[in-house]
């Protein structure tokens, strides 16, 4: 299953792999730069509105107690003078403004009238004492703020001022109903940055974060809100002096958390997309290895096949299989390695044809050479036969010797009737042969005919019948002497495979097409082994016993029958049963 | 191929630690303002456009004389520049540092170089302020800058529609033309006349004829724009300070008012700050033509250099011509003070809870009471 670098499966993985990789990364970054920047925004916004209400929260409570002291300041104007109705209205007073922590009258030189002593620092600036609530200050380490309340009477005068401190620990208290995420805080800081309150209850010194964080920097030299990151915290401010509907407290509410507890969200997205991201990917690269896969194996079959092909191995194999133009390809290249073999066949048939060709002409050779001097053996042989009495105890021998060499003659007969006639189609359309050849003809009704009486004892002997079938009675294009031969050669051979006898059919009918005739001869023998069948044609090729056949019969057969531009094959009987030789001889 | 890694990896790892140091230099200049929330927007973006370090911090401009006076007076946390009001440099004269350079006459308004004064030296202007009549187009001006004309035409101009068809704000500093036109003014020895009486009642006696009955206290600003784009009113006085704020400028006309106070916004630098210099070269940053310019162009405020001013919108120039006419408040420290106590008494007395005799009465021991404290 491994690809080798360079190879088309290689390359179709690697096509596949950046077309699933790339379209992955860009659409998990994307997915990964929006989330993220989708979750910043809301975190802002989140912070921003949280203290946005408890900034609201916070100027109400402390607005809510001015205009109660300012009503209570008016009311008390009307009647400076009268202690016992100052004294209810200061009680009442702490009972509606419990954030009160003392509550004093001065006159308007600032001299103390009733309720608490003034508390250092609350003719803040003004001898006026313009009604305003102060910066936040220190008293006792708690943080408060002083409201000033000018008590004016109908007239507009100034009668006095209510001096009020006020107890900033419900800030505290207040922070700490935030519903806040991880690791947030808010904390409220006074116009010099000194924290006044904290939602997370840690306590509160009277250094300044001023200088030191950024976002209380912003928050006090910036307008209304906004956010900042810094130093790995997002902070969400808002100045409360810029919205306060008059003189109000110098102070900043912030909203603050590390970015790694407000991006949470945005983080574990991340992680989430890289992992589904990471499973999809190599879902991807499964799925696209397994069709490179499924794409390139019938191109590798086709690649093995031409390798085979170029080696000379183009015999067919099984057929390529492949979708689209693959699957065309395989059928293409199947049908060139099937013609490439049969190319191949054919020329070796040619191979063996010359091959034959030659070993006829040397037998003819041998054959003449040899033929001279077995004669003279053969003469001298029945010489001295004839010179011997009957019980001669030498004349065994000497019969031996002519039986042999008759036996020996006609295996030379046999090679110089194969030599005699031109084989193959050179011989028949050989320059300066063919014109001068005249055609031969032949009835094969009475070559038949003639070969059913001529094997008639044969026959008899081999306790065989011949049956014959004529339905065709055109000439044929074959010397009738030739015709003769094959089938008496091909009936010879059927009487001899019957050993217990049988029936042979010598059959003439027109064959397809109608310019040739199908002679066929079977029998009823065991056959010829399918394995037999392409050599049985071959010189010297039998399966008979040792000293019974010469082997060049149907080597003999075939060449007469190919002389005349013929063919002959063997194959079943009919039934399967026996042996059939099929010829096909043109019509004259 | 690993160690080519290694050594770029390495060059960056160098190039962050040599260049990963913060860049030293001066400490950020500290500012100290009372600019509008939008205004302090701007500020913001022209000082970070310009890489100028500053540390800004924001004072309610209605506690800004105060919290101004203790920081000065304590000396901790002290700004190198800050932006106040014109009325409130009498009382800091004192706590300021002199700016070394002279003002070219040439290169700041009339009205530029009035708010500075005799403390000329002590401050940059940064705007002209002061009452001015705000018209609509379609109205007629008045025949002249006197209340008396004014009234006539805003009376004029009432309809069933329009019943109050002068804008006008139960404040001491709208009082101030009143007080004017009776010959009286905004200080303490001017109030003892009978005119501040008089022009108390002519003034109280605006409201519910041709001006409408007050808002609630803080009120005013909204009611009162609402009224202007509701066509409510023909003839507003007000501030330059509001025309940023109207919607249709080209609506607008711009005429002068008789007697209309005038004041301004200045950048001092205080005697306690520790980088006097670079606050002054913010306050003339602030002050240049291209800022003012800026402002000019975004909340149609009045430039104190003649070259922005000639750059600035129409009817910033119209109300810089309009407050040609208008006088500068008395220079005193107790100035600003005075209004604590004129400003209860003309709610009394539109309100009706006091005749002008009574409320005018109980501005005058108020006063005396302020001018006799030590300061």
């Amino acid at each position: 299953m491994t690809a080798q670098p360079g190879s088309l499966r290689w390359r179709v993985l690697l096509v596949l792999a950046l077309a699933a990789i790339v379209p992955t990364i860009v659409v998990g970054v994307l997915a990964i730069i929006r989330t993220r920047a989708d979750v910043q925004n809301e975190v802002r916004r989140g912070a921003l509105a949280h203290i946005r209400a408890l900034g609201a929260a916070l100027d109400g409570t402390l607005q809510d107690s001015r205009r109660t002291v300012e009503l209570a300041a008016a009311t008390w104007a009307d009647a400076p003078d009268d202690p016992r109705q100052t004294q209810l209205l200061l009680a009442r007073l702490r009972r509606d403004v419990p954030i009160v922590q003392s509550l004093s009258v001065v006159d308007p030189d600032g001299i103390l009238k009733y309720g608490d002593p003034v508390p250092p620092g609350a003719d803040i600036g003004s001898h006026s004492f313009g009604g305003y609530v102060g910066d936040a200050v220190r008293i006792g380490g708690k943080p408060v703020v002083q409201l000033v309340v000018q008590a004016r009477g109908r007239t507009g005068e100034l009668m006095g001022a209510f001096i009020a401190t006020l107890d900033l620990s419900f800030v505290r208290d207040l922070l700490a109903t935030a519903r806040l995420g991880e690791g947030a805080r808010v904390v409220v800081v006074d116009g010099k940055g000194v924290p006044v309150a904290t939602s997370d209850g840690a306590p509160i010194g009277m250094a300044s974060l001023a200088g030191s964080d950024p976002a209380v920097d912003r928050a006090l030299g910036s307008s209304i809100e906004g956010t900042l990151s810094a130093d790995g915290t997002i902070s969400a401010y808002r100045n409360l002096s810029g919205y306060q509907s008059l003189r109000g407290v110098r102070w900043a509410i912030l909203h603050q958390q590390p970015e790694d507890e407000a991006y949470a969200l945005a983080r574990r997205t991340t992680r989430d997309t890289l992992i589904v991201g990471g499973v999809a990917l190599a879902l991807a690269l499964a799925l696209g290895g397994w069709m490179a896969t499924r794409l390139t194996r019938p191109l590798a079959a086709l690649a093995r096949r031409a390798d085979a092909i170029a080696t000379g191995h183009a015999e067919a194999g099984p057929p390529i299989e492949g979708p689209g133009e693959i699957g065309v390809l395989g059928q293409r290249i199947d049908e060139m390695a099937k013609r490439i073999s049969e190319r191949h066949e054919l020329q070796s048939a040619l191979a063996r044809g010359d091959r034959l060709a030659s070993v006829g002409v040397m037998s003819a050779q041998v054959a003449h050479e040899i033929n001279n001097p077995l004669t003279t053996v053969l003469g001298y042989a029945k010489l001295l036969q004839e010179d011997k009495p009957d019980d001669h105890p030498d004349r065994a021998g000497l019969e031996l010797i002519a039986g042999e060499a008759e036996r020996m003659k006609g295996i030379i007969g046999g090679l110089l009737e194969y030599a005699r006639t031109p084989r193959g189609s050179d011989a028949m359309i050989g320059p300066g042969k063919s014109a001068e050849l005249a055609t031969p003809t032949s009835d094969p009704a009475q070559v038949v005919r003639h070969v059913g009486a001529l094997l008639g004892p044969l026959l008899q002997k081999s306790k065989a019948r011949l049956a014959t079938d004529v339905q065709a009675t055109a000439p044929l294009a074959i010397d009738a002497h030739a015709l003769q031969q094959v089938l008496v050669n091909l009936v010879q051979n059927a009487a001899q495979a019957m050993a217990g006898g049988g029936t042979i059919t010598i059959g003439v009918t027109k064959a397809p097409g109608g310019i040739a005739t199908l002679i066929t001869v079977s029998d009823e023998g065991p056959g010829v082994p399918a394995k037999d069948r392409a050599r049985v044609f071959d010189p010297f090729f039998t399966t008979k016993a040792a000293g019974v056949g010469t082997g060049l019969g149907l080597a003999v057969c075939k060449h007469l029958v190919a002389t005349a531009g013929g063919s002959i094959e063997v194959g079943d009987g009919p039934g399967g049963r026996g042996a059939e030789f099929r010829l096909v001889i043109p019509n004259a | 191929m690993t160690k080519r890694w290694l050594a770029i990896c390495a060059a960056f790892v160098a190039s962050a630690a040599c260049g990963g140091g913060q860049p030293s230099g001066p400490p950020p200049i500290r500012f100290l303002h009372t600019f509008s929330p939008a205004e302090t927007e701007l500020v913001n973006r022209y000082l970070d456009e310009r890489g100028l370090a500053v540390e800004a911090s924001l004072v309610p401009f209605a506690r800004g004389q105060q919290v101004i006076g203790e920081i000065l007076k304590s000396g901790a946390s002290c700004p190198d520049v800050i932006r106040i009001d014109a009325t409130w440099l009498p009382g800091l004269r004192q706590q300021l540092s002199p700016h070394a350079a002279q003002l070219d006459p040439a290169a700041w308004t009339p009205e530029a170089l009035a708010l500075i004064g005799p403390e000329r030296g002590l401050a940059l202007p940064q705007t002209v302020d002061g009452l001015i009549v705000v018209r609509d187009t379609a109205t007629p001006a008045p025949a002249s800058p006197s209340i008396d004309d004014l009234v006539v035409a805003a009376r004029a101009a009432k309809t069933v529609d329009r019943p109050h068809p002068l804008g006008v704000r139960v404040d001491g500093y709208w009082f101030v033309p009143w007080l004017r036109a009776q010959q009286a003014d905004l200080a303490v020895e001017a109030i003892a006349g009978d005119g501040a009486t008089t022009a108390l009642r002519a003034f109280a006696s605006l409201f519910g004829d041709v001006a409408s009955p007050p808002p609630p206290l803080g009120g005013e600003t909204p009611d009162e724009l609402r009224r202007w784009r509701s066509h409510g009113v023909a003839y507003w006085i007000t501030g330059p300070w509001q025309l940023g704020a109207l919607e249709d400028p080209g609506r607008v006309a711009v005429s002068p008012l008789a007697g209309a106070p005038r004041g301004g916004q200045l950048l001092v630098v205080p005697a306690c700050a520790t980088q006097a210099q670079r606050g002054w070269e913010l306050a003339e940053e602030l002050t240049s033509d291209a800022m003012q310019t800026l402002f000019a162009q975004t909340f149609s405020t009045i430039p104190t250099r003649t070259a922005a001013l000639a750059a600035a919108p129409p009817v910033s120039r119209a109300a810089a011509e309009a407050l040609r006419t208008a006088q500068m408040l008395p220079r005193a420290a107790v100035t600003p003070l005075l209004f604590d106590d004129l400003n209860p008494a003309l709610a009394a007395v539109v309100a009706k809870d006091a005749t002008p005799e009574e409320a005018i009465e109980g501005v005058r021991r108020g006063w005396a009471r302020l001018t006799r404290r030590p300061r």
